[in-house]
């Protein structure tokens, strides 16, 4: 090849006439099969679960077999704690996503669009809740306001004489302002974009044409955002209602019904499993009405407000007065999801007994050290909870790469079905998916292993890697992975060397999320656990009722966790903004 | 040139057909090229061209026909033949150019050595002087996403030539482009194309890119072959309507009068008979209707033609430069000329002529 590459030929003499190649068919090559097995995968275990479920639901048990009935149905629809428990959690659901909705917008359009001090910091500060877990938000919160011994009621009593003794923590008040705490990321990630992105010409626009700036806020900006504001507002109604940590923490214990804890209440001993899995299926058809719904409704108004032109939208100033209401929200938000429970927490764990009062000279670490090195039970709990989370994220990662690359490259005519039914856990509630496991693997030597639990975890969750995985696909064009099987790499090279890095961002984000996501999950395994296979959030459960210092520390060993998680998910996320 | 679907054609398209559900993106084309030659495959978008480059590099399965490339059969519907993209040994370069940014220039363009296991010494030495030939030499270590538009483009050609493959695909390009750089490219890829001697197909929409590099054309129109030939036979003597009106000319109904020795005589709408020659194919009977197809530059305009002047009205005109493009109203067809700038005014009254070998009669 010396002298330059025309001599040699690039092309020229070459391929002298290369044999027929052998007829062969490759209809079922890796490159169907692969994706294909984890859409398969998926829709397995959606439908198992949902299945035994319903098929349960279906079934009386008289002397000794089981025969087909309508009776449990009819049972739960008569029984008037039925229709407490709906009525309650309606009350939750509905509370929570209309106050969700107002301090998400808020907090996302102080950030996005308005001059606010300290934005880039509180941006991510808003985020911090997401992360967190609902149920040591509750717990801490009953550290903060329990009638006659929380912190801030000994606090706001003995600093500045208010009595805040009638706020009932204990509530369904108290219930909706956790769950509002917890619930606001998701509605501010969902606007966040489109505020941020939208192209200021549809507001310049408006304002060029005589608007003011509220006509303009309420009749362009609030419309060209509300389908972003009201998907974000269904998926809190559905996944806050559904939420069991927080009735368990703050209603059950003074006797409020929700569904949630109703059908964890159905499962305890004497169980009754009809009436949990008939309540479940009505729970379930709710849900997937509802999700249809939007689907619909996202269908048919899908507005382009990214004209893909670098436009920065308009920056509001906020004046002083502004600047200070600004904040002030900033702080009651993040002080009261992020800095008064992690106090609290962090004073109740270094506490060797509580008493509703912290004092620096009786600090020690002893909770920590009994949670963390003498305790069987926590112990186990942390290191079960680690392995569900690794294998789960991972597991949940691969399946989530193989169903978006079939949603995004195979069969067209597939894709839309396979979408709808694999994206159908997002609104299914753990408990009910937990539910159904139950049902599945009771008599099974699944039964009482981390391995049904893992399987939940991944059932229940790895619709949010697909979506993750899936929003990176559209941004990769099919022409990078097509040159690379032109230049010669077989699909699995191309898969590896090209697909797959550029896809890593996604990928990270996707793992670090179920990561989180399993390391405080509660509504399943609270029904799947047998002892050995309890998990941090389990003996969080086991222990509230022993002593508050245990379960401090434990929730602190678990919140340590999840900033871990969260501050690698920041470290990745700037290196997507980056790239 | 003659032969072209003969036996040694070194690829040959034969009756390939792909439908998206009950659209035809591809109905039944045939076509071929020998070794060496180059090959432009012309025509509006849907027309199907890009269905059939991407059939070819076996990214998409057609429903019938055949494919073959060097006496190789690679797709035969027939026989179950499909071999798999990698397996084709082309090199193609895609519209979005599709460089890899995850990648530095230099393992962009030896991605195709990496998979076929070429000893890294030998790899970077090809690297390296396949850069060199594309103007690259300097860019190997950075990163594909520092690099302009044409020099993606560049990184591109570089990845599909260094395998040495028996054939290159162009998919559209050149058209992202700007004008300047697209002129440049085209007359490297010449230059290019002569020194390495690939055989070539070049998909686009763009006629003078088409005209400029490919040796034959094939025109496509909704999934079909509308025309093939070489450039200058299907620049000047514009086969059918179709390939008129997507060239840019002026198309006019007109009635054909008489054939006389293969100069047709012709009736304007109001009235003005013209002469012109008749295109291939049996001659329109007297009576019926026809179309009149004339280059916008060949409508002449002034009285020192030589020619029986045809009386119009000037409707609108545009400065182009060098040249300025006129909308004319010849008794109420709209007719279009690009002539030397002369100026005027609308409603100004001006001679035209147009010269009967320069106007190709058309059944219509």
């Amino acid at each position: 090849m010396a002298g330059g590459v025309s001599a040699a030929g690039i092309g020229r003499d070459l391929a002298p006439a290369i044999p027929e190649a052998p007829p062969r068919r490759r209809f079922l090559g890796l490159q169907r099969a692969l994706p294909a097995a984890g859409v398969i995968a998926g829709l397995l275990l959606i439908a198992g679960p949902l299945l035994a479920t319903l098929i349960r639901s279906l079934l009386v048990w008289e002397g000794g077999g089981a025969r087909p009935s309508l009776g449990n149905f009819a049972g739960v629809l008569s029984d008037s704690r039925f229709w407490d428990a709906i009525g309650n959690t309606a009350i939750c659901g509905v509370g929570a996503t209309v106050l969700s909705c107002l301090l998400g917008f808020t907090l996302a359009w102080l950030v996005a669009r308005t001059d606010m001090p300290g934005r880039s910091w509180l941006e991510v500060g808003n985020l911090i809740p997401f992360f967190l877990s609902p149920y040591v938000g509750a717990i801490s919160w009953i550290y903060l306001m329990a009638p006659g011994s929380g912190l801030l009621q000994g606090f706001f009593l003995r600093q500045l004489g208010i009595d805040l003794s009638f706020v009932n923590i204990y509530s369904l008040g108290g219930v909706i302002w956790v769950l509002t705490l917890f619930y606001t990321p998701y509605v501010y990630l969902f606007v966040m974009s489109p505020l941020r992105q939208m192209d200021a010409a549809l507001e310049d626009a408006a304002r060029v044409h005589g608007a003011s700036f509220w006509y303009t806020l309420r009749h362009v900006s609030i419309p060209l955002v509300s389908p972003a504001l009201l998907s974000g507002a269904l998926v809190v109604f559905i996944t806050s209602a559904g939420l069991f940590d927080v009735p368990l923490a703050l209603a059950q214990p003074s006797g409020i019904r929700t569904m949630p804890t109703e059908i964890f209440a159905a499962v305890q001993y004497p169980s009754d499993f009809g009436r949990a899995a008939s309540f479940g299926v009505m729970v379930l058809g709710v849900t997937i009405l509802l999700t249809m719904a939007q689907r619909r409704y996202l269908a048919r108004r899908r507005f382009e407000i990214v004209t893909g032109k670098g436009y920065r939208p308009r920056v509001l100033p906020l004046g002083r007065a502004g600047k200070a209401a600004a904040l002030s929200l900033e702080a009651v938000y993040i002080g009261g999801a992020v800095i008064l429970p992690t106090a609290a927490l962090i004073m109740v764990s270094l506490s060797r007994l509580w008493t509703g009062r912290f004092d620096l000279a009786r600090a020690s670490l002893a909770n920590f050290e009994y949670v963390l090195f003498n305790f069987e039970l926590t112990q186990g709990a942390v290191i079960n909870s680690l392995i569900l989370a690794l294998v789960g994220a991972t597991v949940g990662v691969i399946l989530a790469v193989l169903q978006a690359y079939y949603l995004n490259r195979g069969d067209p005519r597939r894709r839309g079905l396979a979408d709808a039914f694999l994206s159908l856990p997002l609104g299914i509630p753990g408990i009910i998916l937990g539910l159904g496991f139950l049902i599945l693997a009771i008599r099974t030597p699944l039964y009482g292993t981390l391995t049904i639990v893992l399987i939940a975890y991944v059932a229940r969750f790895f619709p949010f890697a697909t979506r993750t995985v899936s929003a990176m696909f559209l941004a990769i064009n099919p022409e990078l992975e097509q040159s690379a099987r032109a230049s010669g790499a077989s699909w699995w090279q191309s898969m590896r060397w090209v697909l797959l890095p550029l896809l890593r961002p996604a990928v990270t984000a996707a793992w670090l999320m179920l990561f989180v996501i399993f390391i405080r999950e509660l509504g399943a395994t609270i029904l799947l656990y047998a002892q050995g296979t309890e998990t941090i959030s389990v003996a969080l459960v086991l222990l509230s009722d022993r002593s508050s210092g245990y379960v401090a520390a434990l929730a602190v060993v678990q919140l340590i966790l999840l900033l871990l998680a969260f501050a690698m998910f920041r470290l990745t996320r700037t290196s997507i903004t980056q790239a | 040139m003659d032969g072209i679907m003969d036996s040694r054609a070194f690829i040959r398209v034969d009756q390939l057909v792909k439908s998206y559900g009950t659209h035809r993106a591809l109905d039944g084309v045939s076509f071929g090229v020998g070794r060496g030659h180059t090959l432009a495959l012309l025509g509006p978008s849907g027309c199907g061209k890009t269905t059939m480059l991407r059939c070819i590099a076996g990214l998409e399965t057609p429903d019938s026909g055949t494919i073959e490339i060097g006496g190789q059969v690679v797709f035969d519907s027939e026989r179950g033949i499909n071999l798999p993209a990698e397996e084709r040994q082309l090199g193609v370069v895609f519209q979005s150019y599709a460089v890899w940014p995850h990648m530095t220039v230099a393992e962009n363009v030896g991605f195709p050595l990496r998979v076929r296991r070429v000893p890294k010494a030998e790899a970077a030495a090809r690297v390296t002087r396949i850069l060199e030939i594309v103007g690259l030499g300097h860019a190997a270590a950075k990163s594909a996403t520092q690099l302009s538009g044409g020099q993606q483009q560049r990184v591109a050609l570089a990845r599909a030539l260094i395998h040495e493959p028996r054939l290159v695909l162009f998919d559209e390009a050149l058209s992202n482009l700007d004008a300047a750089l697209r002129e440049q490219m085209r007359m490297e890829l010449k230059v290019l194309q002569d020194r390495l001697a690939f055989t070539a197909i070049y998909v686009t929409h763009d006629q003078s890119e088409a005209f400029g590099l490919a040796e034959r054309l094939v025109v496509m129109n909704a999934g079909r072959v509308e025309t093939e030939g070489g450039p200058r036979n299907v620049f000047h003597r514009p086969a059918t309507p179709f390939i008129a009106r997507f060239l840019g000319l002026n198309v006019i109904e007109a009635k054909m009068l008489a054939d006389r020795d293969g100069l047709a005589e012709i009736r304007l709408p109001q009235g003005t008979t013209l002469r012109g020659v008749l295109g291939e194919g049996p001659a329109p009977a007297p009576g019926s209707r026809v179309l009149a197809c004339i280059r916008k530059e060949h409508v002449r305009m002034g009285h020192e033609t030589g020619l029986p002047p045809l009386e119009a009205e000037l409707r609108a005109s545009s400065f182009l430069g060098l040249t300025e493009e006129y909308v004319l109203d010849l008794g109420g067809v709209e007719l279009r000329a690009v002539q030397p700038p002369m100026g005027g005014a609308p409603g100004d009254r001006v001679a035209l002529a147009i010269r009967p070998e320069e106007c190709v009669v058309l059944p219509a």
